[in-house]
């Protein structure tokens, strides 16, 4: 497995005002991943996730340890780093008084782009993120929507081998969120983009990430894939099975894969370790038993469980 | 160093400060409005008291001077300004840009705009109020227009510090600074005329010694010896500092967070 990112032991506080202590933001944070991964930083605000990302893209430098981004040190090699990897954050700001082909423009000169090959790049991205009809509409008459669409496609003037993503849909209605993370996956998928992204929101974390790492109070408190984390912090699928005419006697705690169990009136709600396995035996065992099935109900761990369990 | 690639990036400054003032109305009242204002109520002054060709020049050299300078110098100061008003700073320091790709890009059109105005003040200092601009010769007004331009780059330079390191808040700096440098080099009057102490920081201003420079082909006395000497010297020792200067105020916002704060 290729390493995109190894972030290791790095810190970082800002001056809070004149004679105030420094805050520390990011305390000892050690980091990697892989070539190729979506990688989703998760916390609430203020977590530092946002301190984090700028530091491996460039855009802060470290109080302590190292970030070796593609092979490259985040700091002595920002030049040659910053030519291959890029960022697309929420809130896009750009100047607006220049229309989105001249943004992109503006955006691919600056990658070192030029003549023909700068022409057809930005036309790829008008295509590609359906922003051919607003080109030559300026940066503060498009919708919020549209902003962000530019962000992403600005984010990808130079071809990068990483992006990152801080926050990339906060602030978009639900549709054009769920574009945008549907336009993401097609990027990793159809180029083998690494994407490291922050996100408070859960779901779309869960939506993107194959692995994530939670941030709280510049801490780094857990990462691994969702399945790792349930895991370890011993979290399971619900599963309630509803009953005709009272739950019938059953060793239930002794169930395969059973975490805990608790019986209510005609329901009893089952935690498991994979519910996905253990559902068949499970009710293999209760179609033994006088007791007659009316409904199941499964609903699988998500990470708004691993999230609180680890946060508080 | 690759020149294609480079040449895109000072171009891309460039076009983004051509493309921001063609559409921004007060760019026109920065060129046309308020220069003229200031060489129509200099020039009118200047025939209310009868004054001779050559004081009128020396006087109107200073106008023109001042209104030059002032325009040139905005495009760098404004280079970093458009991204923190835009809050999209980040973005552009995430590119891998250098200062002197800003510096040439913005300074590019910062000079053009500037020889603009000088052309259109001179013409009309000329054609009303009699300047005489041919004394000097062609080189000799080259020369001048050389150090109104480095001149112009010092101040430029020295906002585009400030604007990283204090954002909005220099905004004020890029006309507050070329105001008090053309009050201190004698803009409409000798520098012999300035008190004592601010004779000498006269002395320190590199525009001082253009303007001492030019005058002198209108038959004013050189108030310091070998004015160009002083004058070039001067401008490349100040381009030198300010450019290590951005240099480190750019280290220290990537240190300081500043970049970040700038783009929220």
């Amino acid at each position: 497995m290729q390493t995109a990112i190894i972030a290791q032991g790095i810190s970082k506080s800002f001056k809070t005002g004149f004679f105030q202590p420094r805050k520390q933001v990011l305390h000892d944070v050690d980091l990697e991943v892989a070539s190729g991964a979506i990688f989703g930083i998760l916390g609430p605000n203020g977590a530092g996730k946002t301190t984090f990302i700028s530091i491996l893209a460039t855009l802060l430098r470290p109080d302590a340890g190292q970030a070796r981004v593609l092979g490259l040190d985040a700091v002595k090699d920002a030049g040659l780093l910053r030519e291959r990897v890029n960022l697309a954050a929420s809130g896009a700001h750009f100047l607006w008084c220049l229309t989105v082909e001249e943004n992109l423009k503006f955006y691919g000169r600056l990658y070192g782009l030029g003549g023909k090959a700068l022409r057809a790049k930005v036309e790829e991205l008008l295509d590609l993120f359906e922003l051919r009809p607003h080109r030559r509409v300026t940066f503060e008459r498009l919708s919020t929507g549209l902003k962000q669409r530019l962000a992403l496609a600005k984010a990808l003037i130079n071809t990068p081998e990483l992006l990152f993503l801080d926050e990339p849909t906060t602030g978009l209605d639900p549709e054009m969120a769920g574009h945008l993370r549907e336009e993401i996956l097609r990027l990793n998928r159809e180029t083998g983009l690494t994407i490291l992204l922050t996100t408070h929101n859960l779901r779309e974390a869960e939506l993107l990430c194959g692995e994530v790492a939670f941030l709280k109070e510049g801490h780094l408190l857990a990462r691994g894939t969702m399945a790792d984390l349930q895991e370890r912090l011993g979290l399971g699928d619900h599963l309630s099975i509803f009953f005709q005419d009272g739950v019938p006697a059953l060793d239930y705690a002794r169930l395969p894969g059973v975490l805990v169990h608790k019986i209510e009136n005609n329901r009893v709600d089952l935690k498991v370790d994979r519910a996905e396995e253990r559902l068949a035996p499970i009710l293999a065992a209760v179609s033994r038993t006088p007791g007659q099935v009316v409904q199941v109900q499964l609903k699988e761990v998500d990470l708004t469980e691993i999230y609180h369990e680890i946060t508080h | 160093m690759k020149l294609p690639t480079d040449f895109n990036k000072i171009l891309a400054f460039a076009a983004r400060s051509a493309l921001v003032n063609r559409r921004n109305v007060f760019a026109v009242f920065e060129m046309l409005f308020w220069p003229a204002i200031g060489i129509f109520s200099v020039g009118l002054l200047t025939r209310f008291l009868n004054l001779d060709a050559e004081t009128v020049t020396f006087i109107l050299i200073g106008a023109v001077s001042m209104n030059t300078i002032q325009i040139a110098q905005l495009d760098l100061s404004y280079a970093l300004l458009y991204s923190v008003w835009a809050k999209s700073l980040k973005h552009e320091f995430m590119a891998p840009v250098r200062l002197t790709h800003i510096l040439v890009g913005a300074g590019a059109v910062g000079l053009i705009r500037g020889m603009l105005v000088f052309a259109v003040m001179a013409f009309f200092s000329m054609w009303l109020f009699n300047m005489d601009l041919s004394r000097p010769g062609l080189g000799g007004l080259l020369i001048f227009l050389i150090g109104m331009f480095l001149n112009a780059a010092v101040i430029g330079a020295l906002v585009l510090a400030l604007v990283l390191r204090f954002g909005q808040r220099a905004e004020v700096a890029a006309w507050a600074f070329s105001y008090l440098m053309l009050l201190l080099c004698g803009l409409y009057y000798p520098v012999s005329v300035l008190p004592p102490w601010i004779g000498e920081l006269a002395q320190i201003i590199p525009l001082t010694y253009f303007l001492e420079y030019f005058r002198h082909f209108y038959g004013f006395p050189l108030n310091y010896p070998h004015p160009l000497l002083y004058g070039f010297s001067l401008s490349v020792v100040y381009l030198c500092v300010c450019y290590a200067l951005v240099h480190y105020t750019l280290k220290s916002a990537l240190q300081r967070g500043t970049l970040l704060r700038l783009s929220e």
